[in-house]
């Protein structure tokens, strides 16, 4: 059997097949806005009464740079980020700080001349998706629940809920790890690990296109994990993936240590990566929805019938 | 693929198909190229201005002789009345004649065939030369001042008479006139000047070679005509000819030919260095557009007045020459577009920016290859380096790149001087380089390296140049082009294989290696 034959036998689904088939029908342009701003996308949520990460401080100017750097004066750490940023980039992190020193997760020093630099070229659309003029915005700096300390270098990490038609049909959570830089991107080298949906446990992990038992960095075991309050990070990732319209998302749930589960963006175009993660297809779960999802379901109802869907998967009775 | 976009795909495909088929079978165009050498199509432009008076402007035409063959001339007259004057001596002139009012835009176009074999040297040379000549092309004149003192004693001094070996004594002048004299277009157009400078221009050395030829008593005279290269404008030249054994042999000190003319010299005038002239004129401007023909004359033939009458009015090849130039590029872009579909969706490679490759492969498309790639490869290398010391200074977003834009102007204003400098003409057109798309290339660069690392934006610059390197034939291949110019129709095909590359929704290669290890996890699960 070809390899492509045994990856469509698997249902991966493919770039061509998620633009064409699935965002292009389900994702109408129109509501792109409210997931690609994220300052737009924190207060469709929050007038939800759906958590997201706090806002500090908000420059939509040059000229609002230096308040911004005033306004963040009480906090000892924060992330600053284009509001129109992608894959993460752009984002600056204060770890730490003394005075008008501050310090990188990476453990560099770098002074306010340089904070401002940074928002500048966030304003001037440096990091935007089509280098149009952005906004940079501060956020608090959240904190890895304790559970996964031991599973995370230098940053924080987050849980990728892939939700169809208001059901979440996949899920991984992402590690950081040094060679990554902190950041949560599977392809900067961080740990992706395919959660089970319907127990929230970890079944399965890679980290550069290999399948790993323990995180590289910290050397503890990344499987059978359970994943923090499980239950409320997928009823936030389908009650926002309900507000954006957009019927194939990918939320971004961060669990904070203090806060809880938070939702940090949402994604119009996930990324294909979290099949790999999972060692599974999307496309036979895809296909289940869309025999099984009915209009009236609400978002109780869908969980289930996700948590169905991964059961059935799981046993291969879907195909 | 859906049904919608595979029913489009293929209606398009098929009109597109058809068209070209109905045009090869039952017109019978021809589809490739022939092997036609030295074919050339050539259009004298010229803008008139007038107030109102009477006046004229007069051409030289050119006449086929052993050398050349002119053919298929039209031109357009612009309210005035075209007639052809023919001289004596055989020589055409195009003559423009009536009330200049405003600007009258004047053409004249022409086929010519240049012959690749030199002429054998004449060999009857003690053959006397016919009363007319002599009377004609003897005698000392202002222009060619055979009798002055200066030229009587350099030709003394340099190659006393010898009857028994004439060309000999020709080259010797042809030698001197060509070594001893800077060319210059600064310099005199007068023979004299340009003897006593030891720098002239063209039109002043081949007087002064003249004027030697008939101090040593052979009939001589000045000739002017274009040489002709593919894709630039026609470079004027001017020579001499002298009559011995019984034919007018051509000497060039500028060119530096003796005996045949090269087979890229066009001959348009003899007798005189004046190509174009006029009378009763405010302004005058003209210049020579000049393209290379892929197709015998009965092809082009076929081309331009084919048997159905619809297909007359919109053939292309009727255009004039700048814009058939334009649209014989602009026709191969969708090809391009097409390979870089199939490189984005099929293959799955990622590239900076969209049509880049396509944008740089057309930039480079008059270079060889690998000196093109060194080219934009040394702009983007040193963009890059001054990329990054620029980040120090932490300036904003769009004066920054407009500092990097500044840099790459100049260092393509520095290549196209080391080009003259060199003489490497190649580098001298690389001035036609896409400067907007390399300086956000660099930039693109710089972004990618920040947040991605060096080797992801190392990797996505080698996969934007492979991008190029596939796209750059597609500009260089003659087939190609006149596949596409003689064909126009195929554009609809190519906009139907892009919908069907649009509704593809299968792996794309490079899917199939970013997924391997889950194809192959699961059969490990299952031993």
């Amino acid at each position: 059997m070809t390899l492509a034959a045994r990856l469509r036998a698997l249902g991966v689904l493919g770039m061509n097949r998620r633009n064409g088939v699935y965002t292009s029908r389900w994702n109408q342009r129109m509501h792109y806005p409210s997931v690609d701003d994220k300052l737009e996308t924190k207060r469709l949520l929050r007038d939800a009464g759906i958590a997201t990460a706090p806002v500090l401080a908000v420059a939509r100017l040059h000229s609002e740079v230096r308040r911004m750097l005033r306004d963040l004066d009480s906090y000892a750490s924060f992330v600053i980020k284009p509001a129109h940023g992608a894959m993460g980039n752009g984002i600056l992190v204060v770890a730490e700080r003394d005075g008008d020193w501050f310090m990188k997760p990476g453990g560099q020093w770098v002074d306010r001349s340089a904070l401002s630099y940074h928002s500048a070229s966030v304003i001037s659309g440096a990091y935007a998706l089509g280098g149009q003029p952005d906004v940079a915005f501060a956020e608090e700096r959240l904190q890895a629940h304790p559970d996964l300390r031991a599973i995370t270098a230098e940053g924080v990490p987050d849980v990728r809920v892939v939700v169809y038609r208001g059901v979440p049909v996949m899920s991984m959570t992402r590690l950081p790890t040094r060679r990554s830089r902190g950041r949560a991107n599977l392809h900067q080298g961080a740990v992706g690990a395919g959660i089970e949906l319907d127990s929230g446990v970890t079944n399965f992990a890679v980290c550069d296109g290999r399948a790993v038992d323990v995180h590289p960095d910290t050397q503890q075991a990344v499987l059978e994990r359970a994943i923090p309050e499980w239950e409320l990070v997928l009823e936030i990732a389908v009650r926002a993936s309900d507000q954006t319209r957009l019927g194939y998302v990918g939320a971004d749930v961060v669990i904070d240590a203090e806060h809880g589960p938070l939702v940090l963006e949402l994604n119009a175009r996930p990324g294909l990566a979290i099949q790999v993660a999972n060692r599974a297809g999307l496309v036979p779960r895809l296909a289940e929805v869309d025999r099984s999802v009915r209009p009236d379901m609400n978002w109780r109802d869908r969980i289930a019938l996700a948590c169905d869907i991964a059961r059935r998967a799981r046993a291969g009775a879907l195909r | 693929m859906n049904r919608g976009a595979a029913l489009t795909g293929t209606l398009l495909v098929a009109i597109g198909l058809s068209i070209f088929a109905w045009k090869t079978l039952v017109l019978h165009l021809p589809v490739l190229p022939s092997n036609v050498e030295n074919l050339w199509r050539v259009e004298l432009e010229i803008d008139a201005r007038g107030s109102g008076q009477r006046g004229s402007v007069r051409a030289a035409l050119p006449d086929s002789d052993s050398q050349q063959e002119i053919f298929d001339e039209r031109q357009t007259n612009d309210r005035l009345v075209f007639t052809i004057r023919t001289e004596k001596g055989g020589q055409r002139t195009g003559v423009w004649s009536g009330k200049f009012d405003g600007v009258h835009n004047l053409s004249h176009g022409f086929r010519v065939q240049l012959a690749e074999e030199p002429l054998p040297l004449p060999t009857e040379l003690r053959l006397e030369p016919p009363k007319d000549v002599v009377d004609a092309y003897l005698h000392s004149s202002g222009r060619f001042p055979s009798d002055a003192p200066e030229v009587r004693e350099l030709l003394a001094n340099l190659a006393p008479p010898n009857p028994s070996d004439p060309l000999g004594q020709m080259r010797v002048l042809l030698g001197y006139v060509t070594d001893e004299i800077l060319t210059a277009n600064t310099g005199s157009d007068d023979a004299l000047l340009t003897l006593a400078a030891g720098e002239g221009s063209q039109v002043g050395k081949a007087r002064l070679l003249v004027g030697l030829l008939r101090a040593a008593g052979y009939p001589a005279r000045i000739s002017a005509g274009l040489r002709l290269r593919a894709d630039k404008e026609a470079r004027e030249a001017i020579w001499a000819e002298a009559w011995v054994g019984g034919t007018w042999l051509a000497l060039s000190p500028s060119l530096g030919f003796f005996g045949a003319r090269p087979p890229d010299l066009l001959l348009l005038r003899t007798g005189s260095s004046t190509l174009v002239e006029e009378t009763g004129l405010d302004a005058l401007s003209f210049r020579y557009r000049v393209l290379r023909e892929s197709l015998r004359a009965d092809e082009v033939a076929s081309f331009m007045v084919p048997s159905n009458p619809l297909l007359a009015a919109i053939s292309l090849y009727r255009l004039p020459v700048g814009s058939q130039s334009a649209l014989r590029i602009l026709l191969v872009f969708p090809i391009g577009a097409l390979i870089i579909a199939l490189i984005r969706n099929i293959i799955g490679v990622r590239t900076f920016g969209t049509f880049m490759p396509l944008l740089i492969s057309l930039a480079l498309r008059e270079l060889p290859l690998t000196l093109g790639l060194g080219l934009v490869g040394s702009v983007i290398a040193l963009g890059i380096v001054s990329r990054f010391l620029l980040e120090r200074l932490q300036l904003l977003l769009v004066p920054r790149l407009g500092v990097l834009l500044c840099l790459v102007v100049l260092a393509i204003t520095a290549q196209s001087l080391l080009g003259r400098t060199y003489e490497v003409k190649d580098l001298y057109a690389s001035v036609l380089f896409p400067v907007v798309i390399m300086t956000m290339l660099i930039e693109r660069f710089s972004i990618t390296t920040a947040e991605e690392g060096l080797p992801a934006a190392v990797r996505r610059l080698a996969t934007s140049t492979a991008a190029a390197i596939c796209v750059y034939p597609i500009f260089r291949i003659a087939a190609l082009e006149h596949l596409m110019f003689g064909f126009p129709e195929l554009v609809i095909s190519v906009m139907g294989v892009l919908v069907w590359i649009g509704g593809y929704t299968g792996y794309r290669a490079s899917e199939l290696w970013r997924f391997r290890s889950l194809a192959r996890g699961r059969e490990e699960d299952a031993r």
